[in-house]
């Protein structure tokens, strides 16, 4: 049996408040979502903390599911649908929120996440704030369903520089993990 | 009749309102599908055809506390397009929000900065 109690303590340990691991789609997100406000209002943040803390999930979900490589499929749907699996972690150490993410991406996707996220961390909020206005105006294509933005909004809700870590998980896949600071001390 | 459209809104997209007759379009609320571009579609078709007409005047209240990096791209879209066409001069946009909103209010100067030709009142109340 999976040992809830040991799972259990270690959220607690580890000051872990929320947790959401499974399929990721637009109305899943939209209930977790109620879920981490409820939170956040607990919590009684700042207004401009919890809409930092709420901007990174939100943009961090929709990365996932723009990049995850493992799905699951619905069985019981006779479309045969298909949503792509991740992790989300929140927690609170002090004033400062953290979020922690996990999903599987092919091999070929690691390079372009790893520079995007390098280049990010050498802006200042200035420079971010101007790259975003930027990119908004490279391409209003629906295809590209806003990518890249997410990861710079990301870089300028954050209170320190994205961190990630990329290990090898199985054949062509890489397990890919981000960590972000929110509020506190800046 | 001119074209009307109301949607209510839910925890992923805003409150919408279009009444053609009045000149009026009006988002509320918060605006996060992971689609986002699937809901708008509509709504842009309609502008796009409704630039191209020979209006008296046009507002649109953008009352939004929350959108995500997609619901942006939209936004601009629109903004754009609206600053571009002939009636230009006879749109206004009012981005409202609130003084602790500090989110949406650089993001209405960034996009108070893109549009030349159109009246963009920004409020903050």
């Amino acid at each position: 049996m999976f040992d809830v109690m040991e799972y259990h303590k270690k959220l607690r340990e580890s000051n872990i408040t929320l947790v959401y691991s499974g399929p990721l789609w637009a109305e899943g997100i939209g209930g977790f979502a109620t879920t981490l406000k409820k939170r956040l209002e607990f919590d009684n943040l700042p207004l401009e903390t919890a809409q930092e803390v709420f901007s990174v999930f939100v943009e961090q979900m929709n990365n996932m599911l723009m990049y995850s490589a493992e799905r699951e499929y619905f069985a019981a749907d006779e479309m045969h649908s298909e949503a792509p699996k991740g992790t989300f972690i929140m927690g609170v150490r002090g004033s400062q929120y953290f979020i922690q993410t996990g999903n599987m991406v092919a091999d070929k996707t690691v390079n372009f996440l790893k520079e995007k996220i390098d280049y990010l961390n050498t802006l200042d909020r200035k420079e971010l704030r101007q790259y975003y206005k930027q990119q908004r105006l490279e391409n209003d294509n629906p295809d590209s369903k806003g990518a890249g933005l997410g990861f710079i909004e990301i870089a300028r809700r954050v209170s320190s520089k994205i961190e990630y870590t990329f290990t090898p998980y199985e054949d062509g896949y890489t397990f890919f993990t981000l960590f972000a600071t929110i509020g506190g001390e800046e | 009749m001119g074209y009307k459209l109301e949607r209510e809104k839910t925890e992923l997209t805003p409150y919408v309102l279009i009444d053609e007759e009045s000149g009026l379009m009006k988002f509320e609320g918060e605006s996060y599908h992971e689609n986002i571009f699937e809901f708008f579609k509509e709504i842009r078709e309609w502008l796009t055809e409704y630039l191209k007409t020979d209006f008296d005047a046009f507002t649109f209240d953008c009352e939004l506390k929350y959108f995500n990096s997609s619901t942006v791209k939209v936004l601009l879209g629109m903004l754009l397009e609206m600053d571009s066409c002939d009636n230009c001069d006879k749109i206004t946009v009012n981005w409202i929000t609130t003084k602790n909103n500090r989110i949406i209010i650089e993001c209405g100067e960034d996009f108070e900065e893109d549009v030349e030709n159109l009246t963009f009142n920004l409020i903050a109340n």
